[in-house]
């Protein structure tokens, strides 16, 4: 099949790990051996390296709770813990459940209001056979992206003192939404006062006028850690079928749609940023090639990067209601061949 | 294809359901067989792959608008196998967690795996009914079978039928959908198809974007050209004409075009003109950056032995 020739070329273009191919050996990962576990807490081999942590692996579970949870949150940001184990230099997170709390950017510690709740469902979960231990926490940012605010940073930097090891993982249900992918970070602060060793450089994401200076004060003290997902083979199996009956729903999505609040903010936002750009430009003056220069014309391209984001997924969006319409729409002619609506795709 | 059950409703499922019963399935699977220690050389032991497949149990939870049941969630319950019954302290105790994140839903039925339903199970079923009066029972088939079209899923509602006499409950099978919310749809789709998690450059993600769309629409492509080969079949009289299946297909047929009005081609071509003008300001802004980094270079190139302090306003 072309679609199949043409998605594995993709996939090697772009370096996906392609997931070894689900045998029932590769479910060894769900199997949750207490001693090494055990040992590992004893071990605290990450006690001397604050950047011992670096990937983390997210089950499809634990992804689809949390994005669902997030999501029905609205515009409200919402919490829960993540339950797993951990591999080396990877966090393993199996899967995830929410927290009873309403969290607002002020609260310090929303945390201590769900302990009894975080307590009971851990001892039914023990008891149902889910063995493993909260390693982390989720929360989602919706429509400001995925980076720890300042109240996030000290959160973080209070569990890694007293629950290591511990994960923070930030969820933006609204741009998932928009895009088409899911925008999911997951983090782990440095100690206080540790410096990096590197600047490294994150991946770019636009943050809202409003929320800038919180991260730019606070975003050298956390790093991001690489993130990949699994799934058992029963779960390749389910999701494959599943596909069968999904594919309505895939054709009959339509962003503009749901989004179209999302988008305005974004644009005025746009706007504000332009305005400030451009009075920083007028107010500056001539003088040393500095960084003062340099700054400006980085917001600027920050600006332009940020626009063309925005329009690519407004046109996806579109392309989506154009082809609808062709598909359902366009009936009036006399001889209706299924070949020239779906040949276009296939050349493309 | 009429989506009934014999007491009317319909049953909605979203997919997270399905992939938390596999993922609890998975699991009490691998905690009862464990894998082998050795990390070196994959050695396969025959041994290894026991037959007996642990039944796991559940609740589902979800709400129940007039005649539709929407059942999006599930967790896990402890079955006791000497009173063939599931634990209830445990099963209240979790309710009520699950009642403090999500208010809105309540039991609905519970879930089990295996190939088909068992007489043990009715007793299970008896026992939830004081909860719900009529609750659901979800059955996931786990045997991995490739040749498998259809998701292994299915629902069974019990009945008051008559027999020998006797009222007793049966398991009737019930139709259902797959219902989803567009986060939902994003998620799965991304882990089934394990697409990288960042932007890339813009091409891939259209390339993304448009093998979404083009798959779905193979889809449906196949799916009418199945319709046709029937129909053109019915019409040679290979097989035997069946009237209602016809009068579906023709009111299937009839609900094309799906919108033709005035105002729909207003607002979609309003749409269109939005799209159009953002693509527009975002050329705008893209034109000046370029052109502002420009007059820089060009400013630093030829300006730096004139300096007039105090920069004139170029843009």
């Amino acid at each position: 099949m072309d679609s199949a020739v043409a998605q594995k070329t993709w996939e090697l273009e772009n370096n996906i790990l392609a997931a070894e191919a689900p045998d029932p050996s590769s479910d060894s990962i769900f199997y949750y051996d207490e001693v090494a576990q055990a040992k590992f807490l004893k071990d605290k081999p990450w006690a001397n390296d604050p950047h011992f942590f670096k990937r983390v692996k997210i089950s499809a579970l634990a992804l689809l709770k949390m994005v669902v949870h997030a999501r029905s949150g609205g515009t409200i940001e919402v919490m829960g813990l993540m339950q797993g184990k951990t591999d080396g230099d990877a966090i393993i997170v199996m899967d995830a459940f929410a927290l009873p709390v309403e969290g607002t950017e002020t609260r310090v510690n929303a945390q201590a209001d769900a302990y009894e709740y975080m307590v009971d469902y851990s001892q039914t979960n023990k008891q149902a056979g889910r063995l493993e231990n909260v390693v982390g926490w989720y929360h989602s940012h919706p429509g400001y992206g995925c980076w720890l605010s300042g109240i996030d940073v000290s959160t973080q930097m209070l569990n890694q003192q007293f629950q290591e090891p511990f994960l923070a993982v930030v969820i933006d249900p609204t741009r998932t939404v928009s895009a088409g992918k899911v925008d999911i970070g997951a983090f782990r602060t440095y100690p206080e006062g540790y410096k990096p060793p590197d600047d490294h450089t994150s991946e770019y994401q636009t943050i809202p006028l409003n929320k800038i200076e919180d991260f730019g004060v606070h975003c050298k003290q956390y790093y991001a850690l690489n993130i990949t997902y699994f799934k058992s083979s029963l779960d390749s199996h389910l999701l494959d079928l599943l596909w069968n009956k999904y594919w309505v729903n895939t054709l009959s999505s339509s962003p503009l749609l749901g989004n179209g609040d999302y988008v305005a903010g974004q644009i005025s936002d746009l706007a504000e940023k332009l305005e400030q750009a451009e009075n920083q430009l007028i107010h500056s003056r001539i003088g040393p090639l500095g960084t003062s220069r340099k700054k400006e014309e980085s917001q600027l391209a920050k600006i332009t990067r940020d626009s063309s984001k925005i329009t690519v997924e407004q046109v996806h969006g579109l392309m989506s209601q154009v082809l609808k319409n062709i598909l359902f729409n366009s009936v009036g002619q006399p001889k209706r061949n299924e070949q020239p609506v779906s040949d276009p795709m296939i050349e493309a | 294809m009429a989506s009934s059950s014999s007491s009317g409703l319909t049953f909605k499922l979203h997919p997270l359901v399905i992939v938390n019963i596999s993922d609890h399935y998975t699991r009490v699977k691998s905690q009862t067989n464990p894998p082998p220690l050795t990390s070196t050389s994959a050695t396969v032991n025959g041994v290894e792959h026991q037959q007996q497949a642990p039944r796991v149990y559940g609740c589902v939870i979800g709400v129940q608008r007039g005649r539709t049941v929407e059942i999006f969630n599930n967790f896990e319950l402890l079955y006791d196998p000497s009173t063939h019954s599931l634990d209830r302290p445990f099963l209240e105790k979790k309710q009520e967690l699950y009642k403090k994140v999500f208010p809105h839903f309540y039991i609905l039925g519970w879930y089990s795996t295996g190939s088909d339903a068992q007489e043990s199970d009715m007793h299970i079923h008896k026992a939830l009914m004081d909860i719900n009066e009529s609750p659901l029972y979800v059955l996931l088939n786990p045997t991995i079978n490739p040749a498998q079209k259809d998701l292994p899923v299915t629902i069974y509602e019990s009945e008051l039928h008559v027999i020998d006499g006797i009222p007793q409950l049966i398991f009737v099978r019930s139709s259902y959908t797959i219902e989803t919310v567009e986060a939902e749809r994003i998620s799965v789709d991304h882990v089934a198809h394990l697409k990288p998690s960042d932007g890339g450059s813009a091409a891939t993600q259209l390339a993304a974007h448009l093998t979404g769309i083009h798959s779905a629409i193979k889809m449906l492509n196949s799916r009418i050209r199945v319709l046709h080969h029937y129909l053109v079949g019915m019409q040679k009289g290979d097989i035997p004409c069946e009237n209602s299946l016809l009068r579906q297909v023709s009111s299937l047929l009839r609900r094309l075009p799906a919108i033709e009005s005035e105002k729909f081609q207003d607002d979609f071509l309003m749409e269109y003109n939005d799209t159009l003008l953002i693509t527009y300001l975002a050329m705008f802004t893209n034109c000046s950056s370029t052109m502002n980094e420009l007059v820089d270079k060009f400013n630093t190139a030829y300006d730096r032995h004139s300096r007039r302090g105090g920069r004139t306003a170029f843009i």
